[in-house]
């Protein structure tokens, strides 16, 4: 077993790296501050073949195994985690179920401009009442004679109102719940659709969260992704696929805050001496250290299970759940470390910290992930 | 037209750990390439992107150098291929013979119209290479360019000089060393990543070259570190300024410093 990157991956590392420190690194707390969508970044991602890593070249993507798509979301991540989301959202979730789901008409006419990164995505499942329960979803999709209507509201959509294609869940049978869902490929400005305001949030503030609205939102017959009835399905296999991503993002969180107490206490001077050198700082990175490359472990695993064509549902799980945990608790931790420094904006521990603690929320909560792994442990 | 950029697979000293006596461990440095070498090579893209030129990339060292890593690295930053010597006994060789090796690499590949370097190397900064090489070669050198243009034959050439630029135009092949700040090195995008381990690399045994023999050998023979004294330490009462200065004025002259 070789727990080393190919070359492929080392280098991929080392370019995003770079790219971040580059681009991203300097705005991560002016976007986190003023609550703003890096916009300027997409072409800049775009350029770099970020926004599509996975995905044949000729269908605009750079055709990278799932490992070095990772490990860019976490190099992303550990510069701004709010970047981090945001590309992962637009090539795990928005971009995927089309790549996978979709007709030949529906990828070529989608996947170029978004695996190449001309055209930004999102997926739209949950709803005010439907978080968890995203069976429960409300939002419906009527079948007339020239398309669909949908009606309803989504929240917490990512990447909206940048988002040019919205993945959409509504419910073409509400009699039958989950096995009425349906997905839809949904254009933003088809008529009837508007996006709300965005929310203000705990951390992840560069990343752009509002609600959306149908309202007899038309689109045509050949906007359904799949089949009717499939929408569930896909929406389950996308957020298997997305907390990869998560569990990246979480990782790349967690690094830099541990990047940032070590710096801090080599530092940091107090009776005479670094705090590096105090046995009670020792011990605590030395446990933030083993939690992160247990997380990465976990992380790699799981998008080499995507490269080998394995099951990755349960590994994806116990991805998202330990290493977004790890992020939570290393940011709490490098804040400790930095004592009072640590709770002030100057310093990005408390960014760290804040932008964490999402990671064990969306696509799919720690008690989610728990009910995936000990369904697979206990069957 | 044929443009070759020499660059180094070389460790960061930053990276490298000295010893209280004075020993250098280098255990914990990765290799990489030379932190001013992605500049020449993206001085020379932009430059053969506009002439069509082919972009072709040299190393020559010690091992690790013919890695697939290193010459992926290289080849990832924007080269169309590399030729590379790979030799242990070139690992601690000194200019002169680096710089003999090149020249002979240059001369197998042929018709080359320029060669572009780095301003100097992240390990070793003795600002040597390019101008030894050219003396190799025959050719001219130029050191601080911070812009090429021109045709192979016809090359336009600006340099960083005090207080201005300088303009030349040079009539044949010529060694240029780029200034570190001559172009921004673009970060290479995942599918420039990806298509390096597509490109062509080309090794050559050092024994297959013809080198001039060597003339004298120069040995490290010993290396100390100057006497570090004593701070003295000595306070100056500054509630009277007229005296603390005379004061100062005096234990300075005392020191030598004055």
């Amino acid at each position: 077993m070789d727990f080393e990157l190919t070359d492929e991956q080392q280098l991929i590392r080392d370019a995003v790296r770079e790219f971040a420190e580059a681009e991203v690194v300097p705005i991560a707390a002016e976007i986190d501050r003023d609550h703003r969508f890096p916009y300027e970044l997409l072409p800049k991602l775009a350029e770099m073949n970020l926004m599509g890593m996975p995905y044949p070249e000729k269908l605009g993507g750079a055709a990278t195994d799932y490992v070095s798509y990772v490990i860019a979301v976490e190099e992303i991540s550990r510069a701004c985690a709010s970047t981090g989301i945001i590309l992962s959202a637009h090539t795990s979730l928005a971009t995927w179920p089309i790549y996978k789901f979709g007709t030949e008409t529906q990828r070529e006419r989608y996947l170029p401009d978004m695996a190449s990164g001309r055209r930004l995505g999102a997926f739209a499942l949950t709803e005010p009442a439907a978080g968890t329960d995203a069976a429960a979803g409300t939002a419906t999709a009527t079948l007339h004679a020239d398309g669909y209507a949908l009606n309803g509201s989504k929240m917490f959509i990512t990447n909206a109102p940048y988002a040019e294609v919205y993945i959409v869940f509504a419910k073409t049978d509400p009699e039958r719940g989950a096995r009425g869902m349906s997905a839809f490929i949904v254009e933003k400005d088809s008529p009837g659709f508007s996006v709300g305001e965005a929310e203000h949030k705990l951390g992840i503030r560069g990343s752009s969260t509002p609600p959306v609205y149908f309202a007899d939102c038309r689109i045509p017959r050949e906007a359904l992704l799949g089949e009717e009835g499939e929408g569930f399905k896909i929406a389950m296999q996308t957020l298997d696929g997305g907390r990869i991503g998560v569990s990246a993002q979480a990782l790349g969180i967690a690094q830099a805050a541990l990047d940032a107490a070590i710096a801090y206490a080599k530092e940091r001077v107090q009776f005479g001496k670094p705090i590096a050198s105090l046995q009670a700082i020792q011990w605590m990175i030395a446990d933030m250290a083993t939690e992160v490359d247990a997380a990465r472990l976990l992380v790699y695993r799981a998008a080499s299970c995507v490269d080998n064509g394995r099951p990755y549902s349960t590994e994806g799980a116990m991805a998202k759940l330990f290493a977004s945990e790890t992020a939570t608790k290393v940011a709490g931790k490098a804040i400790q470390i930095h004592g009072g420094y640590g709770y002030i904006e100057s310093y990005p521990v408390e960014r760290n910290y804040r932008d964490a603690k999402i990671t064990e929320l969306y696509e799919g909560t720690s008690e989610v992930q728990r009910m995936v792994i000990s369904r697979s442990a206990l069957r | 037209m044929r443009i070759v950029v020499a660059y180094k697979w070389a460790c960061d000293p930053e990276e490298a750990t000295v010893h209280a006596d004075g020993t250098v461990d280098w255990s914990r440095a990765k290799p990489g390439l030379s932190t001013y070498d992605p500049v020449a090579i993206e001085l020379a893209r932009q430059f053969a992107d506009g002439t069509g030129a082919e972009l072709i990339g040299v190393t020559v060292g010690g091992k690790g150098v013919a890695t697939p890593i290193a010459a992926k690295t290289a080849l990832g930053r924007g080269l169309d291929r590399v030729v590379i010597v790979e030799d242990e006994s070139l690992a601690y060789a000194g200019r002169s013979e680096l710089a003999a090796v090149l020249a002979e690499v240059i001369w197998h590949i042929g018709d080359v119209d320029v060669v572009v370097t780095g301003d100097s190397s992240v390990d070793v900064a003795a600002k040597m290479v390019p101008t030894v090489l050219a003396g190799a070669l025959s050719w001219p050198a130029v050191a601080e360019v911070t812009s090429l243009s021109g045709q192979a034959g016809a090359l336009r050439v600006e340099r960083a000089i005090p207080g201005g630029v300088q303009v030349l135009e040079v009539s044949g092949p010529a060694v240029l060393a780029a200034s570190a700040d001559a172009a921004v090195p673009r970060v290479p995008g995942m599918k420039d990543l990806l298509a390096a381990a597509r490109k062509p690399v080309e090794l050559i045994e050092l024994a297959a070259l013809k080198l001039p023999v060597q003339g004298a050998v120069m040995t490290v023979t010993g290396r100390s570190r100057p006497e570090r004294k004593a701070r003295e330490g000595q306070l100056i009462d500054t509630s009277d300024p007229d005296k603390a200065a005379a004061e100062l004025v005096t234990a300075l002259r005392q020191a030598g410093a004055l």
